[in-house]
């Protein structure tokens, strides 16, 4: 491995990806190798939705991943934000889907919760069960 | 809120003094531009063993050798550890990384094995394997792994042959929601109950991490995913006989409530005094009449290539569920 791969500037945020790349990048990297091996590869397939969660909701879900994670209010939580990355591990990510819940007044399905990764995916899920629920 | 310096940083020019000479790295600074000391190898563990192994990660603040960490990682893991947010969240998943590699590599299955030639696959269900190279000859260990991290300890068990799933948790972890509430939501009906029975509220809470570790470390033994084994789908019993030191602990899936499911058993260990550690193994031989040999553990405290201690049966290692013999 080239020295000067790692001798350049270190960032700390990754590049922000256009979010309809983001499951393509995901894919081809073999996926990060992170502990919550529980999100499978194959995860973002479940997630293919029609709509695209408004801005409204989304800002919502960042509302109370940042209340579970005590993050400062001015942390920079967006769609591509993910849960893991920004420190939540699996009883957070159960409890942020617990707390989406009251928000929201759905019901999450146990293995839909476990196939969030990213606050997109849950304001897209989230949308998706308001409109089943009010249809 | 002040943004802190990077915790890993480009690795220096020149050797530089360590700012504290009483610092037990003090002698790494002189020799840190060297190689780090080679890692101790360590026997395979035998069919009926279990290895587990962890790192403390506010015992590791050396910068060069977290530098030297990151080094031993492919680009692609590299790019994993830094997306993370923020320093103490970056350097548990360096020291998670680093310990699988440099854990695995120590039983030098195959002559010297540099934890930079390990590569890592996923099975069909995303669980993390190791993927060895085919050579002539060259038969694979059937090592089996598993980590588990927070940001205050970072722990990969290993097996020959069994299956295995461990989970740390510290002890006080506080959920946001109320235990009831939370376990009514997504425990069974067995462990609410178990839970609801207990009065004292600081007990509950501990005992509601015991069932929440020895759950995900199911889970993760079985390696089909969380949405194959939702929570609320098995139980997990918790038996205290007074005649035993410690209690049994024992799995019951929803489907087959009247088979306790005979295949798994587990470990429940307090580390440090701080620290559940849940561990799941795959059985692979019981005693005459079903019974279950004792999981025979040997746990090490490591600072990878610095430093090993092994502290089974000190009381750095509780066993305080399950059967468990420590070596």
């Amino acid at each position: 491995m080239a020295a000067a791969s790692t001798s350049s500037f270190i960032p700390l945020k990754p590049r922000p990806t256009p979010r309809g790349l983001s499951t393509i990048a995901v894919l081809k990297l073999g996926a990060p190798l992170s502990f919550s091996f529980r999100r499978p590869v194959l995860a973002p397939a479940r997630l293919r939705i029609s709509c695209v969660a408004k801005p409204e909701t989304v800002e919502k879900v960042a509302k109370v991943v940042k209340k579970q994670l005590a993050l400062p209010a001015e942390t920079l939580v967006t769609g591509d934000s993910k849960f893991a990355a920004l420190g939540a591990d699996s009883l957070d990510t159960v409890e942020i889907v617990m707390g989406l819940e009251e928000e929201f007044d759905i019901s999450v399905e146990e293995d839909s919760a476990q196939s969030i990764a990213t606050v997109q995916d849950a304001a897209d899920l989230i949308e998706e069960l308001v409109r089943k629920k009010c249809a | 809120h002040r943004r802190l310096p990077a915790v890993i940083p480009t690795p220096p020019v020149s050797a530089s003094p360590f700012p504290n000479p009483k610092s037990q790295y003090c002698c790494l600074s002189r020799n840190f531009s060297a190689a780090l000391t080679p890692l101790l190898p360590v026997q395979l563990p035998s069919r009926m063993e279990t290895h587990l192994w962890y790192v403390v990660p506010d015992e590791v603040k050396s910068a060069p050798l977290l530098s030297k960490y990151m080094e031993l990682l492919p680009q692609s893991e590299r790019d994993h550890v830094l997306g993370f947010r923020g320093d103490q969240l970056q350097k548990s998943a360096l020291l998670a990384r680093t310990l699988v590699r440099t854990t695995i590599a120590r039983y030098q299955v195959d002559g010297h094995l540099d934890p930079r030639s390990l590569r890592f696959k996923r099975n069909i269900h995303g669980k993390p394997e190791v993927e060895w190279e085919t050579k002539d000859g060259f038969c694979p260990p059937p090592l089996q792994f598993n980590i588990s991290h927070t940001s205050s300890l970072v722990a990969c068990g290993v097996t020959m042959n069994s299956l295995i799933g461990i989970d740390v948790e510290e002890k006080r972890r506080r959920t946001k929601n109320n235990i009831l509430a939370f376990a009514k939501r997504y425990f069974t009906a067995h462990e609410v109950e178990h839970l609801n029975a207990i009065p004292d509220s600081e007990l509950q809470q501990q005992e509601f991490i015991k069932l929440w570790t020895l759950k995900e470390a199911y889970v993760k033994a079985l390696g089909k995913g969380f949405s194959s084994s939702p929570f609320n789908t098995f139980t997990i019993r918790v038996n205290t006989a007074a005649q035993q030191a410690s209690s049994g602990i024992a799995v019951e899936t929803l489907d087959s409530p009247q088979n306790l499911t005979n295949n798994w058993q587990f470990a429940l260990l307090e580390l440090m005094g701080s620290h559940y550690v849940a561990i799941c193994l795959e059985r692979q031989e019981t005693g005459g009449a079903g019974k279950a040999f004792p999981i025979k553990l040997t746990a090490r405290k490591t600072i990878p290539s610095v430093e090993d201690e092994l502290v089974s049966g000190t009381n750095a290692v509780v066993t305080i569920g399950g059967s468990v013999t420590q070596f």
